[in-house]
């Protein structure tokens, strides 16, 4: 297809200038400057998995310092071949947002705030009341007097994105202390 | 799914039924579109016109809840028209299979029904045998009790009257869809399903998928490529944590969760059928093998012969109780618990009857919540109509890692394992959930060594040596996962060291000489290294197998019943797609469903090596007719549990029969009420995930899709007085929400049984918490109702009204 | 490098929107507050930190419901009006053509004055430009000559799953649009490139374009207003001034 310029033409003697100025090497900064600082230069690159729905989609993170700097899909990837949806597409807002909670809270009986706690304080709290729920409710055999061995004290729920190593690893301990209320995502 | 993303673009017909792809698998219009240029038709059936049905090349509007109906109309077009694939029906189904006497269907319910305890007697539903104990056949499918001729009488029924009278849809609509769809019964035609939540959040949500699962055996659909029942799973790796079995009834590798049915390991062992057929696979009978390794993965060399491998340290659930979530979240509101954890899940509004959940948590002694922001769950007690101060519920917030701040495999719905790599440090104090359970987890084994307790075995001795440097070492868990020789095991002259890798599930012992956490991720992390982190980009096959990139459940297979894809001889059906063939001595192509040979030698005789290619069934054969099923063997039409139509046409049973219904003062039902005259649904938008939790604290999702809507026809918006964008209130009996009327000619009413029924949907991706103007959970609307096979509940079909705000 | 050209087929477009996340992430451009305002499309406009947005049209097209989805964005014309108009009020470094690749480029450095800017917008013919009152300046899409020259496609390109957006040297794309023109035309004989000769951001359509959005494809000689005309022929006087300096 043959391009013209017959639409400008017709209006103005403005074209030929423009040409003219182009190639008299006019001073583009703008372009030079955006051309020069690829951001991404010199980044270094991990693969990840996208985290939304299973698709699978590969997806390149961008790192400059420790810090993610960009995220983009990974061309390689033989599902997506480089693109990514809306979700995708702004996983660097996940990873990078002001929003996320940084540090474990507690929210005591009857309060109506949160109040920021340590990891070790916090865990240490968790097992103790596991473990005296654990303890009181134990079910050792039913009314039959098979042994069964449950905590029904406890119920968990969760994990579908969560890592497969994770994901084993908390049913292993939610099983190894009884529970049979164990559900998650795939319930729903 | 049973084939996997890249394969939609080998189809020949796309049906989108029970699924919007194109906004919630946006990636896999890659490959639809693929399959398109090349000439494949796109069909897009759903309630409400869609970002999918604008791609499609026939869209038909169906009211919800009604999928059977139109499905079952399908299957007696195919029928009718002789359109069904005879060899593959014949040879590869069980359509042959000759039915007990005790076998019958009458007026909406199966034989075996018992109205008191609302369950069949599937005792009444069993093959007839031969003297053998194999089944009987009747290859010509003449026999009238043969599953063939009773599959002909059962859908007789469905005739395009009755189905566009229950659905809505119009006739013309259905003959077109069904004559598209049942041209791929041509050998080198393929057709294939999407469907997701669509079809499993009913009442009927299992017979929904099992009804189009046996549309594809009669059309020769299963096995190849473009082919297949895929459901498009929502989350990245819902998968992958169905497969380790966070669910109360299986335990990782979908073996069934320890029960009173099995008190003992040998009981257990013995647990699954074995088949007489010499040519039935029969591939569960290895379970005892995987049973005993994930016992030996669970608990090492506390594990033995002597102690059950200690099975009697594992919960074992009642008989006949179900644990799951709606019932989970009853117990929960009548106060049943003391502790809870939401780990990466925010019920309080993704589960089904919001108000109950909400109100069930303020019952609890504690709470822990792990996730990135503040979430409704993690802050219930502050919530809409909740009194911080009366609620004695301790909550505890853990704040975790995102995706790209940890190493570790995720499974996607294609069953791929793909490992990922930490990209930056979580900030601040937050932890990867690894770190976090490892931690919890040592405090309560410290606890129970320091103190003592209640039955500490299990806890002292769980195999807890997944850390390197006092961190969660994900490549220790998967070797794991994968299993090893845990002494030196010698099988066919080969010895395996002990402490060595386990190359696949196939060398899985049953005498507690192997460990394998997951059998079904047996040869993932081999002596090869880890395979999840292949990146290799060959695809010898050339149909975008692409079996060097990561790695797939099971043994690496892409497309699982491919051995459906070939004759009997091994040939493919399709010789522009083949997934295997069978050349002299061997299959090439992807990884067979077992190494044996073809059913037939080259010259058509039978060979007795062979094994049927359905190797997960008892039998050998597909499912035409179900049996195991608690709801029936054939797919039925059924209302859902709050309908607009006061009969079932159908027959005299209006809900599912098999239907458990709770009694709480928060469980009411509203059919043909007044008060709630329009159908309701729900849904996911592109811009948001799941409830939201994570997108909508991304200013620019949020940006694209800001508040919560409410979608309606322009007739009903007439009717109610709503312009385009008025704050409206959707209510249900259980609760309401307010949004923003969108009224589009995308949602148009339907003549249902001579009546004008008029549908709305809402997205259940906002919450209260965040942002403050975005609205609440649709959830508040939805019933807590389940499917009896897996209690889903039922979300998608419920009855509301909307009004002005 | 070759002069580029987007080619943008909407007839494969799903509005999955990962092209206007994707040119928010690459840019680094903040959301704005939005409303839902009884459409899936949001923002409702094209702003200062928004070059790309997918516009939502439903309509009814002989007799079938049709929902159509335009990925809009600067058509970065081989022939800038806007660069013309800005050149013709002094801003001799507010818009530049870049030689090698034929992006249009605003300058967001160079302060521009409301009323100017009102000008400079009404020569768009696609109605394109946008202004930062606080920060006089303006902004649109860049063709993301960041990427571009230094050999990777723009974002929205890279991101797209279905091959709506497309990205290459002009003859490549005009190729490709009239191969998938040619492909279209039977079934839907309104199917049409707009502005194809005049622009490099050449949109696949096969309705009419006023169904897809207003300014969708200009209309006459790139929209060219009488005034705007006049402007321009007394611009080179202006130019060579500027060059001066």
């Amino acid at each position: 297809m043959k391009v013209t310029r017959r639409d400008f033409i017709k209006i103005s003697g403005a074209t030929a200038t423009g040409l003219v100025v182009s190639q008299l090497g006019f001073d583009l900064s703008p372009v030079s400057a955006y051309a020069a600082t690829l951001r991404i230069k010199g980044a270094k690159e991990t693969t990840t998995i996208c985290p939304y729905c299973a698709v699978g989609c590969g997806i390149i993170c961008h790192s400059k310092g420790g810090k993610v700097i960009n995220t983009e899909g990974d061309p390689d990837h033989p599902i997506n071949q480089g693109a990514l949806c809306a979700k995708g597409a702004a996983l660097y807002q996940w990873v990078n947002n002001d929003s996320r909670l940084t540090t474990p809270l507690y929210r005591a009986p009857g309060s109506t705030s949160w109040k920021s706690v340590s990891w070790n304080w916090a865990l240490a709290e968790i097992a103790k009341r596991v473990k005296d729920a654990r303890d009181k409710g134990f079910i050792k055999t039913n009314t039959k007097g098979q042994v069964v061995n449950r905590t029904e004290s406890i119920a968990h729920v969760g994990s579908a994105a969560l890592d497969n190593e994770e994901c084993w690893t908390l049913q292993a301990m939610m099983r190894a202390l009884g529970l049979v209320y164990i559900e998650h995502q795939a319930r729903i | 799914m049973t084939n996997h993303w890249i394969d939609i673009g080998n189809s020949d017909c796309i049906l989108i039924m029970g699924s919007n792809a194109a906004e919630n698998h946006p990636i896999s219009f890659k490959w639809v579109t693929k399959a398109m240029q090349e000439g494949a038709t796109l069909i897009s059936v759903d309630p409400r016109f869609t970002r999918t049905s604008s791609k499609a090349d026939i869209y038909a509007p169906i009211r919800s809840g009604t999928d059977i109906a139109f499905l079952g109309g399908m299957i007696k077009y195919i029928l009718d028209n002789n359109l069904y694939f005879r060899e593959y029906v014949s040879e590869y189904t069980n359509a042959s299979f000759i039915l007990s006497t005790k076998y019958g269907f009458r007026d909406g319910l199966f034989s075996g029904y018992d109205p008191k305890t609302r369950t069949y007697n599937k005792s009444y539903w069993a093959f007839e045998m031969d003297s053998k104990g194999i089944p009987k056949k009747d290859r010509s499918l003449k026999h009238q009790r043969s599953v063939f001729q009773q599959l002909k009488k059962h859908y007789s029924r469905y005739t395009l009257d009755k189905v566009s009278a229950i659905t809505g849809t119009p006739q013309s609509l259905l003959t077109k869809i069904y004559r598209t769809y049942a041209a791929t019964c041509r050998k080198g035609k393929a057709g294939t399903i999407m469907y997701a939540m669509g079809w499993t959040q009913h009442t009927v949500g299992v017979q929904n998928i099992r009804t189009m699962a046996m549309i594809q055996l009669l059309l020769g659909n299963m096995g190849v490529a473009g082919g297949g029942v895929n459901a498009l799973r929502g989350e990245s790796n819902v998968q992958g944590s169905t497969d380790h079995c966070l669910l109360y009834h299986i335990i990782p590798g979908y073996m069934s969760t320890p029960s009173t049915t099995w008190p003992t390991l040998a009981d257990y062992r013995k647990r699954r059928p074995t088949s007489a057929d010499p040519l039935s696979a029969n591939w569960w009978q290895n379970e005892p093998k995987y049973m005993v390794s994930f016992l030996k993965s669970m608990f090492g060399d506390a594990a033995t012969a002597t102690n059950e491998f200690g099975y009697q340290w594992l919960p074992k659930v009642e008989a006949g109780v179900d644990y799951s979530w709606l019932n989970l979240f009853d117990a929960m509101y009548k106060g049943k618990f003391t502790g809870f954890f939401a780990w990466g899940q925010n019920p309080a509004c993704s589960g089904a009857n919001a108000n109950k959940t909400r109100q069930a948590m303020a019952k609890l002694k504690w709470l822990v919540n792990v996730n990135m922001f503040d979430n409704e769950t993690a802050s219930f007690w502050k919530g809409p109509g909740m009194d911080p101060k009366k609620i004695q519920t301790e909550v505890f917030f853990l704040p975790c890692a995102v995706s790209a701040e940890k190493e570790g495999s995720i499974t996607n719905s294609g069953r791929w394992m793909q490992w990922r790599y930490a990209a930056a440090k979580p900030p601040g104090k937050a932890k990867p959930d690894g770190d976090m359970i490892v931690e919890l987890f040592e405090k309560i084994q410290d606890l129970y060594r320091k103190e003592k307790g209640v039955l500490p075995e299990p806890i002292v001795n769980l195999k807890w040596d997944y850390t390197t440097k006092g961190k969660f070492d994900a490549h220790k868990v998967a070797k794991e996962i994968n299993g090893y020789f845990v002494k030196d095991v010698t099988i066919n002259d080969t010895t395996y060291k002990k402490g060595t890798l386990v190359p696949s599930f196939a060398f899985l012992q049953d005498d507690g000489s192997t460990s394998s956490a997951n059998w079904l991720y047996c040869n993932s992390y081999t002596e090869k290294g880890n395979m999840a982190a292949r990146r290799g980009l060959k695809d010898a096959s050339g149909i975008g197998l692409y079996l060097e990139w990561s790695w797939c459940w099971p043994v690496n297979r892409r497309i699982i019943y491919n051995r459906a894809s070939v004759d009997l001889k091994g040939q493919p059906w399709d010789t522009k797609h083949p997934v295997i063939s069978w050349i002299g001595d061997k299959w090439v192509g992807d990884v067979p469903d077992g190494g044996w040979p073809p059913m037939a030698n080259p010259d058509g005789t039978p060979n007795p090596k062979s094994k049927y290619p359905f190797i997960m069934k008892e039998e050998g054969f597909a499912h035409i007719f179900g049996p195991g099923r608690p709801d029936g063997p054939f797919p039925e039409h059924y209302e859902p549990l709050e309908c607009p139509v006061e009969r079932n046409l159908m027959s005299s049973q209006f809900i599912n029969p098999t239907v458990k219904q709770f009694e709480s003062e928060l469980d009411k039902r509203f059919t043909c009420d007044p008060r709630y005259p329009f159908v309701g649904t729900t849904y996911r938008v592109t811009e948001h995930w799941q409830t939201g939790i994570a997108t909508r604290w991304q200013p620019w999702l949020l940006e694209a899709q800001p508040q919560q809507f409410c979608e309606m026809s322009e007739e009903l918006a007439r009717l109610r007085g709503i312009k385009n964008g008025d704050q409206v209130i959707v209510e249900s009996g259980r609760g309401k929400v307010t949004a923003v009327a969108m009224v589009t000619k995308r949602f148009k009413p339907l003549k249902v049984m001579g009546q004008t029924v008029h549908e709305v949907g809402l997205p259940w991706c906002f919450g209260w918490v965040h942002p403050k103007d975005g609205g609440d959970s649709s959830n508040l609307l939805t019933p807590s109702v389940g499917d009896p096979n897996t209690t889903i509940p039922e979300t998608k079909a419920f009855m509301v009204n909307v009004r002005k705000a | 490098m070759a002069d580029k050209t987007f080619f943008i087929d909407t007839t494969r477009c799903t509005a999955c929107r990962g092209c206007q996340i994707a040119c928010k992430e690459w840019n680094q451009n903040p959301a704005t507050t939005t409303k839902n305002w009884g459409s899936f499309q949001n923002p409702e406009d094209l702003s200062f930190v928004t070059y790309k947005l997918v516009r939502f049209s439903e309509v009814v097209s002989d007799g079938e419901l049709r929902w159509y989805f335009f990925p809009d964005q600067c058509r970065h014309c081989i022939e800038p009006p806007c660069k013309d108009i800005a050149e013709s009020l002094g801003y001799k470094k507010a818009i530049t053509k870049d030689e090698a690749t034929g992006a249009v480029i605003f300058n967001e450095k160079v302060k521009i004055k409301q009323q100017d800017f009102e000008e400079i917008k009404d020569s768009c013919p696609f109605n394109i430009p946008r202004y930062d009152a606080k920060k006089m300046a303006i902004a649109k899409c860049t063709m993301c000559i960041d990427r571009v020259s230094n050999g990777l496609v723009p974002a929205c390109v890279k991101t797209c799953p279905t091959g709506t957006m497309n990205f290459g040297d002009r003859s490549q794309m005009l190729a490709l649009a009239n191969k998938r023109l040619k492909e279209l035309k039977a079934e839907h004989p309104k199917a049409q490139l707009l502005n194809a000769e005049d622009v490099r951001t050449i949109f696949l359509v096969i309705d009419d374009s006023e169904k897809y959005y207003e300014f969708a494809k200009s209309h006459g000689p790139l929209g060219i207003t009488r005034l705007v005309a006049m402007k321009k022929l007394i611009s080179p006087l202006v130019r060579l001034t500027g060059l001066k300096g």
